[in-house]
């Protein structure tokens, strides 16, 4: 087993292999980013279409709470999947990069919007009332009431919902997409001892993530005390 | 869109589903209540510790909330074998899902012990109260109210979180689905079908967590 491990560690970290798992690094973060970032946007939309007034917009709203209470209870491997097929039924030509990065947004649009959600009801509803009071409209109350108190509770743990998915997206590996966990597969599958591919592999989502949820937990503690001043 | 859906085929395969979502709650449950034991050391170690444990058990932590699960179960699954432990498939998966919540469940029950404060204790023994009354009015529901909402909460993702065992041949749900598809190829029925019957699923388990709470622990648990 050492022996092993000792012949084909110098094999290992040479350019080609290490070349190969920092693009696959960066695929992985890149299809968090995209994936999360579009879901914070989508997430915000979800959210205001929720607060909408009247009866007008009761069937909207409807859509919009059934889609955040649905997809919060599927497993993000099988939202892979459906997305994967309705795609290829739609498209044939669509690149699996890009299947994987709709399945995140889908799902990080139902959870990053109820995190908005708790951040809106953080504001004293006094405060709305007051502002309908002075003749605010919607948009200016969202404006100049809500968002600027509600940022300091919404991103941290949108943040850490984030870097929580970069975990979460060694499942794309499952329908063929090259990141960490399938450049592992490949460097596997050439010979490479699972022990030490995988354990390197491990030791590259650590080094994606531990700086992350520090930077997360600073984030917290900063933006708690600028709150309280 | 050219497709046309035949539901009756994925239905036809319902029993093998069920059957299916049988082996998924078992998983759940064996990992749920395994990483509460683990929880409860890694708890009691980071608080109660010495120096070592404490930093043992908050590098177990760190270490395995910081790398996917699907990784640590791939090293039991391929690593292992390489050091002449063979686990079973199922064996390495249940393995890997209790360390990865063990690690979790250790942050939620660190926070529960936290909150039950020295004077409170203090205060109880004043009043004259005994070890199992102060276990029975102060400590269990100060620990109740503050862990039980994000252990229910973590039951529901782990149920989710079972799905993984698909990738390593085990019949849970997804697994299932995944078999029969790849034989009668109607992929995208068998997985709406699938995807139904987990939000049944977490619906049931949730309404469930939250009776409990309720009425044996006196907690409110949001179910939405």
């Amino acid at each position: 087993m050492i022996d092993r491990l000792a012949n084909e560690i110098p094999r290992f970290f040479e350019y080609y292999t290490m070349a190969l798992l920092l693009k696959a690094m960066a695929a992985t973060l890149v299809m968090t980013l995209v994936g999360c970032g579009f879901g914070f946007v989508g997430g915000f939309l979800i959210i205001i279409l929720r607060q909408t007034p009247g009866k007008l917009w009761l069937p909207l709203r409807l859509v919009v709470i059934t889609y955040v209470e649905i997809f919060r209870r599927i497993p993000f491997l099988v939202i892979l999947y459906l997305v994967l097929f309705f795609v290829q039924a739609l498209a044939s030509d669509v690149s699996l990069f890009v299947i994987a990065t709709v399945g995140i947004f889908m799902l990080s649009i139902a959870y990053t919007s109820e995190i908005i959600r708790a951040g809106f009801e953080s504001v004293p509803r006094q405060q709305i009332e007051t502002a309908t009071v002075l003749n605010f409209s919607r948009w200016k109350i969202l404006r100049y009431v809500i968002i600027p108190q509600s940022w300091p509770v919404i991103i941290p743990p949108a943040f850490a919902f984030m870097v929580g998915f970069i975990k979460d997206t060694a499942l794309v590996s499952q329908i063929g997409v090259l990141e960490l966990t399938f450049a592992g597969k490949i460097l596997n599958n050439r010979g490479y001892s699972a022990v030490l591919v995988f354990g390197v592999i491990l030791l590259f989502y650590f080094a994606l993530s531990y700086p992350l949820s520090r930077l997360g937990a600073w984030l917290e503690t900063k933006l708690a005390s600028s709150r309280n001043k | 869109m050219n497709y046309t859906f035949q539901f009756g085929e994925a239905f036809k395969e319902f029993p093998l589903l069920l059957s299916g979502a049988v082996v998924t709650m078992e998983l759940a449950f064996l990992s749920f209540w395994g990483g509460t034991l683990i929880g409860l050391a890694g708890a009691t170690a980071k608080i109660y510790g010495g120096k070592f444990t404490r930093t043992l058990a908050g590098w177990y932590v760190t270490f395995f909330t910081n790398t996917p699960a699907l990784l640590q179960i791939y090293f039991l699954y391929y690593g292992l074998p390489e050091f002449g432990i063979l686990l079973p498939a199922f064996g390495s998966v249940l393995l890997g899902l209790t360390l990865n919540a063990g690690a979790y469940l250790t942050e939620i029950q660190r926070a529960g012990f936290i909150s039950v404060r020295r004077t409170e204790l203090e205060a109880a023994e004043t009043l004259g109260m005994s070890l199992t009354q102060q276990l029975r009015f102060v400590i269990v529901p100060h620990i109740a109210k503050t862990i039980y909402p994000p252990l229910a909460n973590f039951f529901i993702l782990l149920v989710l979180g079972s799905s993984i065992a698909a990738i390593f041949t085990i019949d849970e749900l997804t697994g299932v689905a995944i078999n029969v598809s790849t034989e009668n190829y109607r992929w995208l029925e068998m997985f709406i079908v699938v995807a139904g019957m987990y939000i049944v699923i977490t619906f049931i388990a949730s309404f469930l967590l939250a009776m409990v709470g309720r009425y044996a622990f006196r907690v409110k648990v949001k179910m939405f």
